[in-house]
């Protein structure tokens, strides 16, 4: 797997995915340890993407488990398929009624039932949902238990045997034990704040907005043939936006596509008018692109190198920190 | 390692974070795998494995700092001016080690056993800074250092490590082998130099052995202020607070809210399992016959209550009104609506303020009239409750219920208490809450008295602990 923590940085380099040492050294100890990982942060800003492109970089499949409201261990765990037994008995009447030819009580016909019971709890009638499948895989895997924040408190109690033990108990079957452990990765949006006991079985990594320069590196890998000046432009713009006491402060995938759209347009530099029209890439809320709007000409007068040196003193945008976070 | 690790969790756990057995034996594990070497790669597997919140992290990195650097430079630092300031007076230092050295190994200064130098005189005499710091380290940990609280315990436990580390004995040491030196054949100038070394090393020694009891002081207390202001803040009473501690209550109040979030989204969903809902149980189960393998419950949704607030917003309750609008609108979506009032005399709507700006702006709005009422008058309650019931009855309906906010100080005016009367016969509840305290309703232009029979709950709030509190049953 990984030999160091620059190895995983390369690694991950070479899957087009730009991090900071902080997050190599944390994928580092998580295959070292076999611990998961709880990954929070703000939205957009590649947790997802981390877990996708660590199975990339192992060469192990993912296998994704979507958290949401009222999600069960039927759904995530095992399911038995009623429907197929209900046929299966249906179909095998026949059978049946040989094996329970000639008993004479009730009991005996019972007991005769009973030792073919295990036919109808096999393998060949459970439905494996993702848990079970990262378990019971013949190959190490990686598994995402993607926004387990927006899970039910019940769900993340559940969730603690697994994670601790990778191993699952079916009660009709016996226990499944993974033969390899793998790679686990939780996501979070700090909906809520997961149980101490979740994260004390977690290696915690939290991913924030990334530095201007990393920014630019991740500008550059993604989006291949954006002129330099432009990339530097969109960034520093970006940081500036984000200083703002917005709704939905863009991520870097608003970043991205605000690349994208402004290749699409053929544009060369950015200048207020372009920023104006484009808004609506990179914020969602109405709200936000007024207020945005408003702060505009004073952060384009800025971005103009000359005036820099003396406007930064009494930057607005500066002030509004506190209230960012 | 180990130690340091077990003592530097302790130390996150003082400072109120929450760190577990398992989460050290993570650390230890941790280490393992990484060369310990680089700072950086330190500083994060330590906090990926012993850090859970995104919170916590500032305190971490500060305490980090705080213990882990540091004290080996600092003992460096003090060494090395020292040797500056004996090359000041001419005097080569390692030139004059060197020597000191050759002579101990020649036997210059008498046999081996006679003289015998203790550990800490050895270490100082070969510039060992490594084997100073253990010895350090070592004598403060006997003189029982890490009780020390406050700062004039410095002193005290300072000396304490001294004498633990044996510093004059050494100092002895050091003297005694200047003369024997001397007797043996070195140059006076020599042998004098010899023990002025001895007097900086030791002045040199004392520095650090101070600068160690200082930072020990500093990690011990890091966040304990900050702890005990927090806990104050919680029950100081509203009348008294500073701008400055304004401020921080804002914080507070924040984090108080999300918590009661939290509860309630819980608890809302446990309320949630209602009757078997029929219907779709049997569509569902339609590809097993019918059977009704799989059970179906109607969600039962518990109402979100509505709210009305009128806040009085006279200098003489401001606060009490500022911190339970924050309250009040950092909760909003536990309530389907909210509708707030505020009134002096006066009284006038104020839901669009909190529409248009964002909290903490509309607030300050709020209590300046939001440019509907005029806030430099006298209070006057029943005047305010008299224009609610004329103009406003009908936000009021059974599910509603009505905040009152106010010290019912009437300036001997009308109470006009038959207008809260209708305002209770129509609303789920009516709650007032009221920064005096109960002993004080009713005396003197106070018509608490006089309301009291038509409110639902009446409670005394001057403090956050009791906000939270009455907030906590309001949302329930």
């Amino acid at each position: 797997m990984f030999e160091t923590v620059e190895d995983v940085q390369k690694q991950l380099e070479q899957q087009g995915y730009i991090c900071e040492r902080r997050i190599a050294t944390v994928v580092y100890l998580a295959s070292r340890l076999e611990k998961p990982v709880l990954i929070e942060g703000p939205a957009g800003v590649g947790k997802t993407e981390l877990a996708k492109v660590v199975a990339a970089a192992t060469g192990r499949t993912l296998i994704r488990l979507q958290c949401y409201e009222g999600l069960d261990e039927a759904k995530a765990l095992y399911e038995w398929e009623y429907s197929k037994q209900l046929l299966y008995t249906q179909i095998l009447k026949e059978k049946i009624a040989e094996v329970m030819d000639g008993t004479r009580s009730l009991r005996e016909a019972a007991e005769r039932v009973g030792a073919q019971d295990s036919v109808f709890f096999s393998d060949q009638f459970i439905v494996p949902r993702p848990l079970l499948h990262a378990i019971t895989s013949d190959e190490a895997c990686a598994l995402l238990i993607d926004e387990v924040d927006k899970s039910d408190p019940e769900f993340e109690a559940f969730l603690l045997e697994v994670l601790s033990d990778f191993q699952v108990t079916v009660p009709e079957i016996g226990t499944f034990s993974a033969r390899q452990r793998p790679l686990v990765f939780l996501t979070s949006n700090d909906a809520r704040e997961m149980s101490d006991a979740l994260k004390r079985r977690c290696l915690h990594l939290w991913i924030d907005y990334p530095s201007e320069e990393v920014e630019l590196k991740i500008l550059d890998a993604k989006v291949p043939g954006i002129d330099k000046k432009l990339a530097q432009d969109l960034v520093a713009m970006m940081a500036r936006l984000r200083q703002l006491d917005l709704k939905k402060i863009p991520s870097i995938s608003e970043t991205l596509d605000w690349a994208r759209a402004l290749l699409a347009l053929n544009a060369g530099a950015l200048d207020e008018e372009l920023v104006r029209d484009t808004m609506n890439v990179i914020l969602k809320y109405e709200a936000d692109i007024r207020k945005a709007q408003q702060e505009l000409s004073r952060m384009m007068t800025r971005s103009e190198p000359k005036a820099a040196a003396g406007a930064t003193a009494a930057d607005p945008a500066a002030r509004k920190k506190g209230t960012l976070h | 390692m180990q130690k340091k690790i077990v003592e530097f969790a302790n130390l996150l756990r003082k400072s109120g974070l929450r760190v577990s057995v398992s989460e050290a034996i993570d650390a230890f594990r941790a280490l393992d795998e990484l060369s310990i070497d680089d700072r950086g790669v330190f500083r994060d597997a330590l906090r990926a494995s012993l850090v859970k919140r995104g919170d916590d992290v500032p305190t971490y990195d500060q305490l980090f700092d705080l213990y882990w650097s540091g004290f080996h430079d600092n003992l460096r630092q003090a060494f090395e001016s020292a040797a500056g300031a004996l090359a000041g007076e001419g005097i080569d230092v390692e030139e004059l080690l060197r020597r000191i050295q050759q002579a101990l190994e020649n036997g210059e200064a008498g046999e081996a056993g006679e003289l015998d130098l203790s550990e800490l005189a050895r270490a100082l005499l070969t510039g060992d800074l490594s084997e100073l710091e253990r010895l350090i380290r070592a004598a403060a940990a006997q003189a029982g250092a890490a009780r020390i609280e406050n700062m004039l315990q410095i002193g005290f436990f300072g000396r304490r490590t001294l004498e633990a580390l044996g510093a004059e004995n050494a100092a002895r040491e050091l003297q005694g082998l200047a003369a024997r030196l001397r007797a043996a054949g070195m140059g006076d100038a020599e042998a004098e130099a010899i023990g002025r070394l001895a007097e900086r090393f030791f002045e040199a020694l004392r520095q650090s052995v101070r600068n160690f009891m200082e930072r020990e002081l500093q990690t011990r207390n890091f966040d304990y202020m900050e702890k005990f202001r927090r806990e104050a803040l919680f029950e100081k009473s509203f009348y008294s607070l500073t701008e400055d501690e304004i401020a921080r209550m804002r914080e507070v109040v924040a984090r108080l809210a999300q918590r009661i979030k939290n509860v309630m989204s819980i608890r809302r969903r446990r309320m949630k399992r209602g009757k078997l809902d029929l219907h779709t149980m049997l569509r569902r189960n339609m590809a097993r016959g019918g059977m009704p393998f799989e059970l179906v419950f109607k969600e039962r949704r518990k109402d979100r209550p509505k709210l009305v607030i009128l806040c009085d917003v006279s200098s003489s309750v401001a606060n009490v009104s500022r911190f339970m609008l924050q309250f009040v609108y950092s909760l909003q979506e536990c309530f389907t609506k909210i509708r707030s009032f505020v009134f002096v005399a006066e009284l006038g709507e104020v839901t669009q303020v909190f529409h248009d700006h964002d909290v903490s702006k509309a607030i300050e709005e709020a209590l300046e009239g939001g440019g509907v009422i005029n806030v430099y008058t006298r209070s006057n309650f029943g005047m305010a409750f008299h224009t609610f019931w004329r103009d406003f009855l009908s936000a009021v309906d059974a599910k509603t219920t009505v905040l009152v906010l106010g010290d019912a100080r009437n300036n001997y005016n009308d109470p006009k208490a038959w207008c809260l009367r209708d305002v209770h016969s129509k609303a789920k509840n009516v709650v007032w809450l009221n920064p005096e305290s109960p002993s004080a309703w009713g005396f003197g232009d106070s018509v608490m008295d006089k309301y009291l029979p038509y409110t639902s709950v009446a409670e005394e709030c001057r403090n956050l602990r009791q906000l939270s509190r009455i907030v906590d049953r309001l949302v329930l």
